[in-house]
């Protein structure tokens, strides 16, 4: 049974988080302060930590970059409408996703099988993702068994992403891992490699069922079959 | 810059008007005076015909009423008469000398005029700039205070409907194996953050109307119980962990009930929102002078000493609250109290957050009125 510890200043947000996540079947620790849950953290290890970006005593950003030091555990964090760069320093400081608040318990929960997900299968050579198949190591991707012909930008692109299947990868992040730090305010490339991308993998560029577009964040490559948001 | 560009041709035309008036005004005092002085000698009043225009036109017209002048002089008084020639060769230097020093002393005049149109200039470019400045500054802090209000009220609004939508979604996952008491715990919360997000919306109402003062009280005579008791059941299931004890024999007191349960239903509220959960916040109540002192002590952090004033203001949360708010109650509570005649403040008490809100008590022996 997975291990879920909740941050959040509110009580009633942290107790209707806490009996839903139990409802679900995960073990559940709470902690209202960013002190107390990087002691929990450290404590008990959780599995997954939901994590709210605005708490009394520091930023979840900062909770989040301080438990990277020691730490690879899944962190989701609740945000608000319009923080866009707050989310974004959250997500560089090392959070694999977020949440708007307010959210209902069925996205939430998604979210965090998803996260929970790519720990387990954070060794495969080969990754799938819906009809799409990646072998990192031999460089080949087919689509429905199909191959496809990528450039070795686009591959690299492709393997970063499928190797965080339903984590949102943010420009800057995505950036960096593909063509190096010198370029990681590019963003322009990487729109345009993320088209390319689409026009070869997606059934309906325009409409995209793999590489998703967070506007303003990243992308992230979920598989269709499982979107429930 | 150009100084003079403002000038209209009915200037002009005065200044020539005047330029002519000052060169025949001149000439007729010359004219009077030359049985008693040597007519060469007179010739220098024309400098003040001069002096005159290049003060108030500048030195365009003061050149011109230089050389009309030594035209009219030579004309009317240097013979031969009525000609423009000159007899004595002498004649001619004293007529180059008036020239010139019109003209000279009329570049100076004017010079100097213009260094008083150009001061005069930059002192109301001056002024007008610090206006701007003054301005500007204003509507950067108006813009500030609005994005600060904008930003406590949303995260206000939020926090509740974050907690109503997560529990609500909670008990309509059919996935998720609740047991009964979870279940009814998710239904308290959906409901008393209901009644929380209502209580934002009555305070934001009351604090506009405070703010713009159409809040008046109507008075009357209340038991303090009622009061209170009107309060807490506000409050709902918050409501109770507060622990009333109130005195039986205490007087009534003269206020607006609806805008006094407000001021209680804040503090109350505060007090919950800063003590520790589950923990009592007492009521009790004392008189002093002629008021009825209603005490709210609660087990929380209580108020440091430099913020006791500053915590009535609105838009002001307490540092380390680990239950946000936008800080409005107590602005509120304030407000009312002040138009009912009455009082609140922080009591310095070491073991916990104690408000105190003093109402004018009535006489003990009940007056018709």
């Amino acid at each position: 049974m997975s291990r879920i510890l909740v941050v959040d200043d509110e009580p009633q947000i942290l107790r209707a988080l806490e009996m839903s996540l139990r409802g679900a079947g995960y073990d559940v620790d709470t902690a209202s302060t960013g002190a107390q849950a990087l002691t929990a953290a450290a404590v008990q290890p959780p599995d997954a930590v939901i994590l709210d970006l605005v708490l009394p005593d520091t930023r979840g950003t900062d909770v989040c970059r301080e438990l990277r030091t020691w730490s690879t555990v899944p962190v989701i964090v609740l945000s608000v409408v319009g923080d866009e760069s707050e989310k974004v320093a959250a997500l560089d400081a090392g959070a694999d996703d977020y949440v708007t608040k307010p959210f209902g318990v069925d996205e939430l929960l998604a979210r965090l099988r998803a996260a929970l997900r790519r720990v387990e299968g954070e060794s495969e050579p080969v990754r799938e993702v819906g009809e799409l198949r990646v072998d990192i190591a031999g460089r080949e991707v087919t689509l429905g068994g199909c191959p496809v012909q990528l450039t070795p930008h686009e591959f690299t692109l492709l393997s970063l992403l499928v190797r965080n299947e339903g984590k949102l990868l943010t420009h800057k992040a995505i950036l960096e891992e593909v063509w190096g730090h010198a370029y990681a305010d590019e963003s322009h490339y990487l729109h345009v490699y993320v088209s390319q991308l689409r026009r070869k993998l997606e059934p309906d560029p325009a409409r995209p069922r793999y590489i998703l577009t967070e506007p303003g964040v990243g992308y992230r490559i979920v598989n269709p079959a499982r979107r429930t948001s | 810059m150009n100084v003079r560009s403002g000038r209209s041709y009915g200037e002009l035309a005065t200044g020539l008007l005047a330029s002519a008036g000052a060169v025949v005004f001149v000439t007729a005092a010359i004219t009077e005076l030359k049985p008693y002085v040597p007519v060469l000698s007179l010739g220098v009043l024309y400098v003040f015909a001069v002096l005159l225009i290049a003060v108030l036109w500048g030195i365009g017209l003061a050149s011109l009423v230089s050389v009309a002048s030594m035209l009219a002089f030579n004309w009317f008084f240097l013979p031969p008469t009525h000609t423009f020639q000159l007899r004595d060769g002498a004649n001619w230097l004293a007529l180059a000398v008036y020239l010139v020093t019109a003209i000279v002393v009329s570049a100076l005049a004017a010079r100097s005029r213009r260094r008083a149109e150009l001061a005069e200039l930059r002192e109301r470019e001056a002024a007008a700039l610090a206006e701007e400045v003054l301005e500007a500054e204003a509507l950067r802090r108006s813009d500030a205070i609005k994005t600060a209000v904008l930003h406590a009220v949303s995260h206000d609004l939020r926090s509740p409907l974050t907690a109503i939508v997560a529990a609500a979604s909670g008990l309509a996952n059919s996935e998720l194996r609740l047991a009964d008491a979870d279940r009814a715990e998710l239904v308290t919360t959906i409901r008393s953050e209901a009644d929380r997000l209502d209580r934002i919306v009555g305070n934001l109402l009351d604090l506009s109307r405070l703010e713009s003062g159409v809040a008046a009280p109507h008075p009357a005579l209340w038991p303090v119980e009622e009061l209170v008791g009107r309060a807490v059941e506000e409050l709902g299931v918050e409501g109770e962990r507060v622990v009333a004890d109130l005195n039986a024999d205490a007087p009534p007191v003269r206020v607006d009930a609806v805008q006094i349960e407000r001021v209680l239903v804040n503090l109350l509220d505060n007090a919950l929102k800063f003590s520790p959960p589950g923990s009592a916040v007492q009521v009790r109540v004392d008189e002093q002078d002629g008021r009825l002192l209603l005490h709210v002590v609660d087990q929380g952090p209580g108020v440091a000493a430099g913020e006791r004033d500053a915590v009535f203001e609105a838009f002001r949360r307490g540092g380390g609250a680990a239950a946000g708010g936008a800080g409005l109650g107590l602005a509120i509570a304030r407000g009312f109290s002040e138009v009912n005649g009455a009082r609140v403040w922080v009591e310095d008490d070491p073991w916990g957050g104690h408000f105190v809100l003093a109402l004018p008590a009535a006489e003990r022996t009940p007056v018709s009125t």
